[in-house]
């Protein structure tokens, strides 16, 4: 029951970066394209800091703001695997097992000398760099030790002491546990299956263009008849990770847990439909 | 104060199925499936399935309520057949497919990577006949 008459889906990836990808998707349907990028964005694992607990703050942020800005930090999340999810472990609150601690501790001293000096900056910028984590597979995203992730500045005499409890999770649950900043999803660029409307003032062509993936398609022809029947047969996906993991990564276990959730819902059915012939003795 | 927990979206409960099967009533051979914890995703993946089979007259799904996070997925098909095997076809057709589209991205990976390599050997001889575009 081959319906696309051919070796299935073909894949073409057309550059590859360290986060972020391009790939053309053809010969499938649109709503396995949709549901691949669906995955991307909302149902692959990451690690992401989920508890903070504070001991000191006086800082000019709240703990609650430093919390949430903790929680945005993309971590590292390669050997995500390894880690369970909380809800699945077996210890009561959190262990080694679902979670990685991450320590941050700063205190900036007053200098007696240099206090009342303006030309010396005396802010003290804590940044990702600040957390130290437990785990070696699970640290801040820092590629660029030169623009790491700023947490929130200090002045002499404050002091930030914290814990920070980073767990095993997804997406749909909150969008830091996201591992791609964005999907970009295109496909028919020269509109011949007229599914997108365009507003213009006065003319289509000159106000709204084509856009570079349209050098991978014939150009419509003005005196061709609508093709009704037509469908959605090459897909423009572009997507680029937080860092958290490489982006093929990120496409390859979105395509694994598409797998999942059919092969999930198979069994179930099988289940279901063995279930029902015994009760009706087929 | 009153909001639900974003959990609730993909945690199956304790004692919940994830797929029942409801024979219609008032319709021969058709049925309606609700599985619990699925959204559009899955669902609009199976209707497309089902719409390429002969043999399924009607295949439809709704998302009733947006806090529900539930799908129903109403199929009809021909007398010679039932909803569950139709159904059953079209998640085999889709493992399928999702696995030869791995297949695929897997070899061409390989393909790219071997790409950027040459690219970053080149680099160092003429960066000039190279695209600064990989960087791995």
């Amino acid at each position: 029951m081959d319906i696309y008459n051919s070796g299935g889906p073909e894949v073409s990836i057309r550059s590859l970066k360290k986060d972020s990808m391009k790939f053309v998707l053809s010969n499938t349907d649109l709503s396995v394209a949709n549901a691949l990028r669906r995955i991307m964005i909302a149902e692959v694992p990451t690690m992401a800091i989920d508890m903070v607990e504070i001991e000191i703050n006086s800082t000019v942020l709240t703990d609650e703001f430093i919390a949430h800005r903790l929680g945005m930090i993309p971590l590292t999340s390669f050997d995500v695997d390894r880690i369970q999810y909380t809800r699945d472990c077996t210890c009561t609150l959190y262990c080694p097992n679902c979670s990685v601690e991450l320590m941050l501790h700063v205190k900036v001293n007053v200098n007696f000398e240099e206090m009342n000096d303006p030309t010396i900056d005396k802010t003290r910028q804590v940044t990702s760099l600040d957390l130290m984590s437990s785990d070696d597979s699970v640290k801040p995203v820092s590629d660029d030790k030169a623009h790491p992730i700023l947490i929130v500045k200090m002045r002499p005499g404050q002091e930030l002491k914290l814990k920070c409890v980073a767990k095993k999770g997804v997406a749909k649950e909150h969008a830091k546990w996201s591992p791609v900043y964005g999907v970009a999803f295109e496909y028919d660029p020269y509109n011949k299956l007229r599914h997108s409307h365009y507003w213009v003032e006065q003319d289509e062509k000159e106000e709204w263009g084509v856009s570079a993936n349209a050098a991978e398609e014939t150009p419509v022809d003005p005196n061709e008849p609508f093709d009704y029947n037509a469908k959605p047969e090459r897909f423009y996906v572009e997507l680029e990770t937080s860092g958290c993991m490489k982006p093929e990564e990120v496409a390859l276990r979105a395509m694994t847990i598409m797998q999942d959730k059919l092969g999930g819902l198979q069994i179930k059915l099988d289940e279901e439909v063995r279930e029902d012939n015994q009760r009706w003795g087929y | 104060m009153n909001a639900p927990d974003r959990f609730e979206l993909f945690v199956l409960p304790d004692g919940v199925k994830k797929l029942t099967i409801t024979p219609d009533t008032k319709i021969p051979n058709a049925a309606t499936f609700k599985v619990e914890k699925e959204d559009h995703t899955l669902a609009n993946m199976l209707r497309m399935q089902l719409l390429e089979d002969p043999k399924v007259l009607f295949a439809g799904y709704k998302m009733p309520h947006p806090l529900d996070h539930y799908f129903i997925l109403k199929v009809q098909t021909t007398p010679d057949t039932t909803p569950a095997h139709v159904l059953g076809n079209a998640v085999t057709e889709l493992i399928q497919n999702v696995g030869s589209m791995k297949n695929k991205f897997e070899m061409d990976l390989i393909r790219a990577r071997s790409d950027n390599a040459k690219a970053d050997i080149g680099e160092g001889e003429d960066m000039s006949s190279h695209q600064v575009d990989m960087d791995f």
